[in-house]
Parts: C-alpha cells; sequence; structure tokens
C-alpha cells in the first residue's frame, strides 16, 4: 500500500497546545515521524535581554503554564548563582512546599488531559476536581491561579498565610485517598490497560542517547532524580523516594508519575514540619557582576536548566533556557515509529506535552 | 563507582547509585584526563563548586573532546546547547551531564563572528540535533555536518537570527 | 420578477439535471435570501433561532497558552460551562466560536486565519487574555502579532492574564447577550 503523510496538528485533539506531527503512515503502521514546532515562539530569550531581572520572573512563569512555580524558581536559581545571593532558610523550604504543590497540580493536569485522550471521561472530571485543591491552595498563597509571580531572587515573595501548613497537610491528606481511587479507577480500566501497556517502548539506551528527561527517563529505567542526584535548595533534607519503573513504556510512565504524586504529597508535609522561623527574603542587589550562572531543577516534564550570562548591569546579557519537552519531543520519531496511527495518542499524551515551554 | 568504561553504549548495571556523597575525586580525574588527552586544546579547567566543572576547549578539538567525555569519562547526557553572541567572537556553551559520577560540565567553545561554525555533536549524543537546529536558528551558528539543519522555531522563509545583538525586532 | 430570478420553467424542463439543480439553487437563493418570502419567514423565525443558537454555543477546542488551561478547567466539574450550552468540539466545521486563547506569533497566523475561514457562518470570535487582545507581556516581541483583532475581527474580548475561568464563562454570557440582541434574522441578515 502507499505510504502517506498525515499531519495531525497544529489543531488536533491529541496535541494539548500548539505543534504539528507529521506521521507517515503505511496502512495503520507509522514508519516516519517528524515533530514540527515553533507556533508559539514569543522569543522569550531576546525579551529578557530587554528587562531588569525582577522583571523576568513573571515571564519565566509563562514559560510552562502547566507548572509556572518550578519555572520562576529555576530563575531565581539562576540568578542566585551569578549574584551569589543566600537564601534564606524559611524560604527555602516554602520554596521547596510550593514547588511539590506545583508538581502534584502539573501531574494531575496530564492525568487529565491523558485520559481525556483515552476516552475515560470519569478520570478527566475527577482529576480537574482534585487539581483545584491545590490550585486553591496556592491561589491563598498567592492570590492567583495559574501564574503565580512568587519567587523572589533572594527568597519569596511573602510569608505564609496563616494556618497554610494545615490545610496543606489536609489537602496531601485527602489528596492520598484520591490516589488510591486513581489507582484502582484507571488500572481496573480495560482499555485503559489495553492501550498503555506495551505501547511506545523506548529503550534505556535510546532514552539516554536522545536525551529524553524526567519521568520519561525514570520509566525507562534510569534512577536520577536531580532533586537526588544534583540536590539544590532543601531537598537533602527530605525523606522521598525516586519512583522509577523499567516496562519503558506508555503504562510506565503513568505508573512513575502517580507514584511521583505519592512521594509529593510526603515532602510536602516534611517540608511544612520541619520549615523554621525567620525571614523569608533577603534583598538582592539590583546589578548583576559580570560572569555566569546556571541552575538546575527538576521539573514536572524533566530536567530544566538555566544559563544566564551578567555583563555588570541590570539586565540580563544573555539567558538561555533549557526546555525539558524540546529534547523529549526530539525523541517522537524513535518511540513512534512501528505502532499504529491510533497509538499517537496514548504516546505524544504519555510525554506530558508543554508547548510554552517548548517554543519559548 | 565503575571507572568510566564503555559509558556510551550504558548497559543495565552501569547506571547505579554511588554510595558516596556528590563531588568525589571523579572532578579531578575528568579534568585530568582532558588535560592530558588535548593539552593543546583544552584549557582553564576548574571546579566552579562541587558537581560543576567548566573547560574551555578550541573548536578544532571540540568532537573528539565530545566522543572521549561519552566513552571514556562517563558524560552520557548531553543537556543543553547555548549559544552566546559577544562582542569579538561567538561562544558555544555544552552543559554535560554524567549520570553515573553525578557531575556536570560546562564545555565552552569558541568560533570567530566571520565564521560562526563549530563541529556538531549530534553523532555524539542523538539529543543534540534539535538543540543544534535552535542554535542555528535563533543564533546563526553553522553545525557543520548536522544531519538536519534548518530552522526549528523560526518560520522557514525568514532571514534573521533574532538573538544576536545586532538584530533589532 | 427581475432578471435575476434566472431562465424560465420552460427552459428549466429542457434542462439536464445538473443544470436544472444549478437553476434550483439559483431560485431558492432569490426566494429566501433577497425576496420580500425570506424577509417574512426570518421576522417569524428569527428569535427562535437566536434562542437556539445562543444557548448551544460551540467553542473551536484550541489550546494555546496558558488560557488554554482555564478553559479546559471551565469545562470541568468545578466551574461546569457545560450547563450554559457551552461545549468544545474539536473541528472547525462544527464550530460557532473561535476562542483565541494565547498569543498568535507570525507562524501561527495563516494557520489560525484558515481556522477561522473554515468555520461556517454564523461565527464568532472571542479573544481571551493579554496575548489575544494585545500581545501581553510578549508585545514587543518580534515574532508575535501584537493583538489576535489585527487579521480576525472580533467580537468579545476578555481581558486577564491568564483569564480566569469565572471571567471566561462571563465572556460567553456577554456573548449570549450580544447574539440576542441582534436582530437580524438568519437569512436575509448576512
Amino acid at each position: 500500500m502507499a505510504e502517506m503523510w498525515i499531519n495531525m496538528g497544529p489543531q488536533h485533539p491529541m496535541t494539548h497546545g500548539l505543534w504539528n506531527l507529521r506521521v507517515k503512515v503505511d496502512g495503520e503502521t507509522i514508519v516516519d515521524a517528524e515533530p514540527e514546532v515553533g507556533y508559539l515562539h514569543r522569543g522569550i530569550e531576546k525579551l529578557c535581554e530587554g528587562r531588569t531581572y525582577p522583571q523576568i520572573i513573571p515571564i519565566a512563569d509563562r514559560l510552562c503554564y502547566g507548572s509556572s512555580m518550578t519555572w520562576s524558581h529555576a530563575y531565581c536559581l539562576t540568578v542566585e548563582d551569578l549574584m551569589g545571593v543566600e537564601v534564606p532558610e524559611r524560604a527555602e523550604y516554602i520554596r521547596v512546599m510550593t514547588i511539590e504543590m506545583q508538581r502534584i497540580a502539573s501531574h494531575l493536569m496530564w492525568l487529565a488531559a491523558y485520559a481525556g485522550d483515552l476516552g475515560l471521561s470519569v478520570g478527566f472530571t475527577y482529576t480537574m476536581r482534585d487539581r483545584e485543591v491545590f490550585v486553591d491552595l496556592l491561589q491563598g498563597l498567592t492570590g492567583s491561579r495559574l501564574t503565580y509571580n512568587y519567587p523572589r531572587i533572594g527568597g519569596v515573595a511573602h510569608d505564609l498565610p496563616p494556618d497554610f501548613g494545615r490545610d496543606a497537610i489536609r489537602a496531601t491528606r485527602y489528596m492520598e485517598k484520591r490516589l488510591k481511587e486513581y489507582e484502582d479507577l484507571f488500572e481496573g480500566s480495560k482499555i485503559f490497560m489495553m492501550r498503555n501497556v506495551d505501547v511506545g517502548v523506548l529503550s534505556k539506551e535510546d532514552a539516554i542517547n536522545l536525551g529524553v528527561t524526567g519521568p520519561s527517563l525514570r520509566a525507562s529505567g534510569v534512577d536520577y532524580d536531580l532533586r537526588k542526584d544534583m540536590p539544590y535548595s532543601v531537598y537533602p533534607e527530605m525523606d522521598f523516594r525516586v519512583a522509577t519503573h523499567s516496562d519503558c513504556d506508555c503504562y510506565a510512565r503513568y505508573r512513575v508519575r502517580m507514584d511521583e504524586m505519592w512521594e509529593s504529597c510526603r515532602i510536602i508535609r516534611q517540608a511544612i514540619e520541619k520549615m523554621p522561623k525567620g525571614r523569608w527574603r533577603v534583598v538582592a542587589p539590583r546589578n548583576a557582576p559580570v560572569g555566569t550562572g546556571v541552575g538546575r531543577v527538576e521539573d514536572p516534564r524533566g530536567e530544566a536548566v538555566m544559563y544566564v550570562v551578567g555583563d555588570g548591569t541590570d539586565r540580563p546579557y544573555r539567558l538561555k533556557i533549557r526546555s525539558p519537552i524540546f529534547v523529549t519531543v526530539s525523541a517522537a520519531p524513535k518511540i513512534l515509529v512501528g505502532y499504529k496511527l491510533a497509538d499517537v495518542v496514548a504516546i505524544m499524551g504519555g510525554l506530558d506535552m508543554c508547548i510554552g515551554e517548548n517554543d519559548r | 563507582m565503575s571507572e568510566g568504561g564503555n559509558a556510551g553504549r550504558v548497559t543495565g548495571a552501569s547506571i547505579e547509585r554511588a554510595p558516596s556523597k556528590v563531588g568525589d575525586d571523579s572532578e579531578f580525574r575528568v579534568l585530568r584526563t582532558l588535560a592530558e588527552r588535548f593539552p593543546r586544546t583544552v584549557s582553564e579547567g576548574t571546579q566552579v563548586r562541587p558537581g560543576l566543572l567548566r573547560a574551555t576547549v578550541e573548536r578544532s578539538d571540540l568532537f573528539g573532546v565530545c566522543r572521549v567525555l561519552r566513552d571514556e569519562l562517563g558524560f552520557e547526557h548531553l543537556s543543553m546547547i547555548s549559544a552566546v553572541d559577544y562582542e569579538d567572537r561567538f561562544e558555544v556553551v555544552y552543559h554535560i551531564t554524567s549520570y553515573q559520577h553525578r557531575l556536570f560540565l560546562e564545555l565552552i567553545t569558541a568560533t570567530p563572528k566571520d565564521d560562526p561554525s563549530v563541529d556538531s555533536i549530534s553523532s555524539v549524543w542523538g539529543g543534540a540535533n534539535w538543540q543544534e537546529r535552535e542554535a542555528y536558528d535563533l543564533m546563526g551558528v553553522v553545525f557543520r555536518s548536522d544531519p538536519k539543519l534548518e530552522r526549528i522555531l523560526l518560520p522557514k522563509d525568514v532571514l534573521y537570527h533574532p538573538l544576536r545583538k545586532d538584530f533589532r525586532g | 420578477m427581475n432578471d435575476k430570478a434566472g431562465p424560465s420553467l420552460g427552459q428549466a424542463i429542457m434542462f439536464r439535471s445538473k443544470d436544472f439543480l444549478k437553476w434550483s439553487d439559483d431560485a431558492l437563493e432569490y426566494l429566501l435570501r433577497r425576496s420580500p418570502v425570506g424577509g417574512g419567514i426570518d421576522y417569524l423565525t428569527k428569535d427562535f433561532f437566536n434562542w437556539a443558537t445562543r444557548n448551544s454555543l460551540y467553542f473551536l477546542h484550541f489550546g494555546i497558552m496558558c488560557c488554554a488551561l482555564e478553559m479546559a478547567v471551565a469545562s470541568a466539574p468545578r466551574f461546569d460551562q457545560q450547563r450554559f450550552g457551552i461545549i468544545p468540539r474539536s473541528s472547525p466545521r462544527q464550530c460557532d466560536i473561535l476562542l483565541v486563547n494565547g498569543p498568535v506569533t507570525k507562524k501561527l497566523k495563516p494557520a489560525l486565519r484558515r481556522l477561522y475561514d473554515q468555520m461556517p457562518e454564523p461565527k464568532w470570535v472571542v479573544a481571551m487574555g493579554e496575548c489575544a487582545i494585545s500581545g501581553g507581556p510578549f508585545y514587543d516581541s518580534y515574532s508575535m502579532v501584537p493583538g489576535v483583532d489585527r487579521f480576525i475581527p472580533v467580537d468579545v474580548y476578555i481581558p486577564g492574564c491568564p483569564a480566569r475561568p469565572e471571567a471566561l464563562i462571563d465572556g460567553f454570557l456577554k456573548l449570549q447577550k450580544l447574539i440576542k440582541e441582534d436582530k437580524r434574522g438568519l437569512l436575509t441578515g448576512r
């Protein structure tokens, strides 16, 4: 049968964002694939060169709208590395707590989209309902639902509101109950399992060579998590387990993210219990010295790296952002080839695409 | 901790969690090996902070250094390629991660303004291809023998490289 | 009758079927859109069609940036915009509303224009969030179109960065009001 190219995107229910996947099919089998990105390229790296250091925090929020807290945190880490600012300990604990809340909210958003893709409407409604719990918490803290603008260079914007710790611990207890329910719901669904198990296998060697990071790497059996292996902030104080899985398929990616949510609940509770009193912010200098700074964090989607070059003024000379999804998507042809056209939804959904950070 | 070995062809046992804390003598082994193998082109090998190394390499030896880094020193993962436009040169900065030694290496190479080109390393790390395309797209640095060097983020018909300092949007 | 009514009945009988179809199309078009008959039908039915249209607004499921998440949240249980009959559809051919929920880049512009052209009349455009209205935080970027109304007519603007789900629902209610106040009929109005 003749081979043909099919465009899936830019407007396609599968894409969850703004990109185009061109697949070459022979009948129903995929023989080649080519992602096409850049529809959301806003030129953030150029924009940052014209903004002062604190002005970039809201833009860093909008890099990935699914997990804006981790991106503004990554940016603040990078600039603190450049300026040599020491962050107070209380601020570090607050940051870790908010990042883990953001991780849960981001993974729930992914789970909702994934369930919707695979035809489990109940999964969509349940996860979106419970995501609101964490969105409400962060809204009570920062005043915004999605783009928080909360971390600052040298700390966080303001202290926790009263009784925040109690509410957060209550939310994690609620979430753990719900996670059990999700596991029963998803893994008890025959359709979900059939569309996930042994679909989209990415071997360990390929995952490492192609630069795949984050849950997709850990689902391929590599035990590497920046929070554990190159710790930043106060993650060394936290007791948690790195979720890995050795099946390398879509089910493994789902499983790794579910396990990460369990661990995030534990980290939130530990951060609240260990949180010291004290200052939550130091004043950072206005101008950065001449030099470079680099910051790496474990985003919900993988390894986020920022590299900043300072030239002595109050604006960065160059800010380079490494998006985990940008590199993961480039591995898509390797994962897709050999599967059926109907598996594209499961495979690309399982990678947790976020086009905002991908295109920058 | 395994001593480098066939790190490029990683097998199940070679990536295992090392028991020691971050930052042991493997950092100095990396810098020493690079300085011994490429005495003329690799310079300024320093340890910026525990776990983060920095080295400068001339662009003629970039490909060889990357091969040595992957095959002998256990740097399996290329994190980031960033191109920076300075007044007198372009700098291409490679951030390379070692999963097994838990190291992060900043490898800096410079390329002149009138011939901004370096060797492609996408045959060493497969994940480098799109990042090289991005650096070409936004900064105009040419990566020689890249399998598919074309614009990726901007439309195919634009003529400018926006991240250059002489570009005014 | 004027000349635009097409050929006479006698000619029509001698036509082949293809020409007959064209003739009948022209005749119907004349009857419904330009003659007083169409106006009469409009007068009688426009309130009913208007009511049906504004209570089943199907918008295009097309996420661009941050506001796309709020669009998804608005469909989720907490805000539940489907109680107003606002339902996402995945094909532009089935939609009434183009919801532009993010920045429009120069690379996206032709694709978005094409989506707009693919939608059948009557159609409306909602610009959600600062980016779609004026470029938002990226207004001075080299690759942005500052505001979607540069190339698509916009009916409702929803400010916010990102616009909250309540704001989105309010925007749709405003659009319903706009449709309600629209006294043009379906046949002769457009």
